[in-house]
């Protein structure tokens, strides 16, 4: 045969043999996973350099990165960190299907080389390299990993949404600006515009979610009617939807679930689902440019319901989570009582009695049965934690506190609810206090009349010199109805009558 | 002189033939062009800028070494088994100056390479500094693309030491009693005391006062921020790894001090900030305090607890000696090369020479070895070593080994330049008379010897 014809039909027969391969490859693929030959998954979505890698390699993968991690380690201990993202990326890339790597260097990150820096936007940026090790790189090679997802989950739960890290604050501002520009500024975050946007500013947002922050705002969806409603712009919202997203992973791959694993993501929502109760609402005050935190009392039935599912699921921690899920129904009916929203908390009080007949409501006092205790009598106890056996000025202060409170929230957040229950508060506290003291030293230590003290404190918040800004004293005069302040006189006393408003004169 | 410049001549032009020095220019441009590309940094100017002169410079180095590793090795090696070598010796010139000039010829064409290439990545990284937003170009000139000097406190050794013998002094007569494995124990347990009590800061306590001489430079530090550099210890670990601490600087009961704010710092870590200018005093002299608001004792180490940083002079001259520096060691590959190629046929010298180069990088494993006074493992929580006959040959091999070694090795160039830090014209001639003058002199002199008596006129190798 002519040796340019074999050549050519040797060639033909190679790139023919190539087709058939690839063709079957899927099939094989399929097989080894099914009949267990392979402990890990071929790649998929590699990109070639790291395709090439790990096939060129072969078994001197395992050794580059031993090196690589040993001249991490190396720079680590001397305070070298300009490297650590590059040298990550190679470690997982040349181990990608190995968990536990991808799970060390995240967590070196976001905690170990975070808390080096004393600049705190620095330590965010650490945070997110770890987050984004996980997040974009991990769970595109191990989709089916739930240790992945717990630790994503937990870097959300915990060291951005904990404050366990003096940074912590610095986290969730940042973390809330990010997600600003995905949900827009200053309103609540609308998922459905971002599951059929019907403009280019809500398609370039939805493409944002999709892209940068790898979130699937379907998902979002049924995990807000499931668990919510939450506030997607901060981190405990995320940490539920990476651990339930990693439950989903589980019930498509049931067979390659450990019980244990998905407990752990089970204890991921509902201890988030209470960290969104006590702190799960955003409030922007403007006049700080900042985001601040108040309780998101909508949550409490579901977060009942997980702790309760928890409690069924998790035997070995039933009794640690029916301590924690008391507790819960404990705060969440003091909250409501604090929001005025005396129907709700009635309705939680009897349902922790019903629940926990046999735990006492007030601490250190054995007897106090939800079942004897009232709803009002409950609820000054809790203040009285703090106040009790304390001398008159602290007592003061802390009625000072509710009253500024109560102002507070008239101004900035503009919940008439809650500043009355502020108001209410106070007002037990200061009754609570005078009946403890009697009538023989009333003379000694009483507290003021009510009116006396809160008309101090407004005139603190009202003081153009050292009260609140301007902006806050106006809205603040606007809402109490009182004269604006060019129409006071010199003094910075706040008249006792009220008396026009500050809004603008009409022309 | 002119037989010398000849052959180094001719050794220019042998590069040039075999395409060696455009090869080696072109691998050396891509890398400091490619490599940005391709590597991944913290995410700030600081660090990428910090990476990339560790990467640019490290590759031109191991590129450069590998190339004037191989190109030594051939050069000689080869031309006296092609039989030129047998042309050249024939010639009225000595064989010290062919081999010398040989050696002259690769260390100037490593010299242009690295020129060229250094030139590259100082243009690459100032033009990037260009395109920064002001306050990043500050960051960087002041932290990275600068040449940082550094002062510390006095040493307290002398300090240490008479206070430690004082009290032990007053303790033995009271224990006459004691055994003398006790009395060291004691003795020990007296100076760390006596250390602690320069180290510790108490909790709520302000430390003692830390004075730093700035000496003569602080003439010329006048309206110049400086950078305190700190690291401290803790004996009880805190849930969020992280302490607060803050510093005082200024001259005591002259001048208001300034006062940092309370910043979240980790134990273990160096910490670098800005603090004013214009604290010292008129000697020259910064006073430095720490207030520890802690629950528990933070503990500064004599030797680089607290460090002051200050502006000793530009990048240009100082990324210059750090090439200097690079040199040194590409002179010192080049007569390893040349050596070995004295004696033995080109595969062999290069083999030879990697294998060497192979030992010097390993050097972690015999200082290991050293320190635990052993080769056969240390158990490090019962502190038992184990013992082998080898080890009364080894250990000591490995000891003067590591004297040498280290002779090339204490110098750290692109670590220098990556962190800012400054490399004086006295390190980079303390660099040239060790490993130019003393260890390439010495291994060039063996060469040189070997060279000399060697007979060209015998069958050589592949020949």
């Amino acid at each position: 045969m002519n040796r340019s014809l074999k050549k050519i039909l040797l060639g033909g027969l190679a790139v023919g043999l190539l087709l058939g391969v690839s063709f079957i490859q899927n099939s094989l693929n399929r097989d080894r996973d099914a009949l267990e030959l392979t402990r890990v998954e071929p790649l998929e979505n590699a990109p070639p350099v790291l395709a090439f890698t790990t096939v060129a390699l072969g078994g001197f993968r395992g050794l580059i990165s031993n090196i690589l991690w040993i001249r991490a380690m190396d720079l680590q201990d001397n305070d070298k960190y300009f490297e650590m993202s590059q040298l990550a990326d190679w470690i997982t890339k040349l181990e990608p299907h190995y968990v536990q790597v991808w799970l060390v260097q995240a967590w070196n990150m976001a905690y170990n080389i975070s808390v080096k820096f004393t600049d705190f936007s620095d330590r965010w940026r650490w945070v997110q390299r770890g987050i984004e090790l996980l997040r974009d790189e991990g769970l595109r090679y191990n989709k089916n990993e739930l240790l992945m997802y717990r630790e994503l989950a937990w870097f959300f739960q915990h060291k951005m949404g904990a404050n366990m890290d003096d940074a912590n604050m610095t986290y969730k501002q940042a973390w809330a600006n990010e997600m600003a520009s995905v949900f827009g500024k200053l309103r609540a975050p609308d998922l459905d515009e971002l599951i059929h946007p019907a403009n280019d500013d809500q398609r370039a947002r939805a493409a944002l979610l999709r892209d940068k922050y790898k979130m699937d705002p379907e998902f979002m969806k049924q995990v807000n009617e499931r668990y919510g409603p939450l506030e997607w712009r901060l981190p405990e919202a995320h940490a539920i939807y990476w651990a339930a997203l990693g439950l989903k992973a589980a019930s498509e791959n049931p067979s390659k679930v450990k019980s244990d694993d998905l407990i752990t993501l089970r204890r991921v929502i509902y201890q988030c689902m209470q960290m969104s109760f006590q702190r799960g609402r955003l409030v922007a005050n403007p006049f700080a440019k900042r985001f601040e935190f108040g309780p998101n009392l909508d949550i409490i039935p579901k977060t009942s319901e997980a702790y309760a599912q928890a409690a069924e699921d998790d035997k070995p921690n039933r009794d640690h989570i029916l301590r924690a899920y008391r507790n819960f129904l404990r705060d969440a009916v003091y909250f409501l009582y604090e929001y005025n929203r005396i129907a709700d908390a009635n309705r939680w009080y009897r349902f922790m009695a019903a629940k926990f007949p046999t735990d006492h409501v007030i601490d250190g006092d054995r007897d106090s049965l939800a079942s004897k205790v009232s709803l009002d009598d409950y609820a000054l106890s809790r203040i009285q934690e703090d106040i009790h056996d304390t001398p008159r000025d602290r007592i003061k202060g802390v009625i000072e506190g509710l009253l500024f409170n109560s102002y507070r929230s008239l101004a900035v957040d503009g919940e008439e609810e809650h500043a009355y229950g502020y108001k209410m508060l106070a007002k037990k506290a200061r009754e609570s206090y005078m009946s403890r003291i009697g009538s023989t030293r009333e003379e000694a230590i009483s507290l003021p009349p009510l009116n006396e003290i809160d008309q101090e404190v407004r005139s603190r918040i009202l003081d153009p010199k050292e009260g609140a800004p301007s902006e806050i004293r106006a809205i603040l005069r606007t809402r109490l109805n009182l004269p604006s302040e060019s129409a006071t006189p010199t003094t910075n006393a706040v008249p006792v009558e009220a008396g026009g408003t500050n809004a603008p004169a009409a022309p | 002189m002119q037989p010398l410049l000849a052959i180094a001549l001719l050794t220019w032009r042998a590069a040039f033939r075999f395409r060696l020095f455009i090869v080696v220019a072109v691998l050396l441009l891509l890398s400091v062009v490619g490599l940005p590309l391709l590597i991944k940094d913290d995410g700030t100017a600081r660090g990428f800028t910090q990476i990339l002169l560790t990467y640019t410079l490290g590759t031109i180095s191991v590129l450069l070494g590998l190339s004037t590793l191989w190109l030594a090795c051939g050069t000689l090696a080869r031309d006296i088994e092609e039989c030129q070598m047998q042309m050249v010796v024939v010639k009225p010139v000595a064989r010290w100056q062919i081999w010398l000039g040989k050696w002259l010829g690769i260390v100037s064409l490593d010299a242009a390479l690295l020129g060229l290439s250094g030139a590259c990545v100082f243009g690459l990284l100032e033009w990037r500094a260009t395109k920064l937003p002001p306050a990043q170009q500050k960051v960087l000139q002041n932290e990275v693309l600068v040449a940082r000097g550094s002062a510390r406190e006095r040493s307290f050794d002398k300090d240490i030491q008479t206070r430690t013998e004082e009290l032990f002094r007053a303790w033995l007569p009271k224990h006459q009693g004691a055994t003398k494995p006790e009395i060291e124990e004691v003795h020990k347990a007296i100076r760390e005391q006596v250390k602690a009590g320069l180290q510790v800061v108490l909790p709520g306590y302000s430390s003692r006062p830390w004075e730093i001489q700035l000496g003569s430079a602080s003439r010329s530090l006048r309206g110049q921020p400086l950078f305190l550099r700190v690291k401290f210890n803790v004996a009880d670990l805190s849930p969020s790894a992280t302490y607060y601490g803050f510093f005082r600087a200024g001259i005591p009961k002259k001048t208001q001090l300034w006062q940092s704010p309370v910043k979240s710092m980790s134990a273990d870590t160096f910490h670098e900030f800005e603090i004013p200018p214009d604290l010292f005093d008129d000697n020259g002299v910064l006073t430095i305090t720490c207030g520890n608001p802690n629950e528990t004792a933070l503990l500064f180490p004599l030797d680089d607890g607290v460090e002051v940083l200050y502006r000793q002079g530009g990048f240009a001259a100082n990324f210059i000696r750090g090439l200097g520096i690079i040199l040194c060691w590409m002179a010192l590959l080049a007569t390893v090369g040349l050596a070995s190629a004295s004696f033995l046929s080109f595969p062999v010298a290069a083999f030879f020479s990697l294998g060497l180069l192979g030992i010097v990088l390993s050097s972690g494993t015999m200082a290991g070895a050293v320190e635990e006074g052993t080769i056969t493992g240390y158990n490090a929580e019962t502190g038992q070593r184990g013992f082998s006959i080898f080890d009364l040959v080894v250990i000591p091999t490995f000891r003067a080994v590591l004297k040498v070694i280290h002779l090339a090795e204490d110098f750290s160039p692109v670590d220098s330049l990556s962190s800012g830090r400054s490399i004086s014209w006295t390190q980079l001639g303390l660099a040239f008379t060790q490993i130019v003058l003393l260890l390439s002199g010495v291994v060039g002199l063996i060469g040189i010897l070997i060279f000399n008596r060697r007979e060209m006129a015998t069958a050589q190798g592949t020949s």
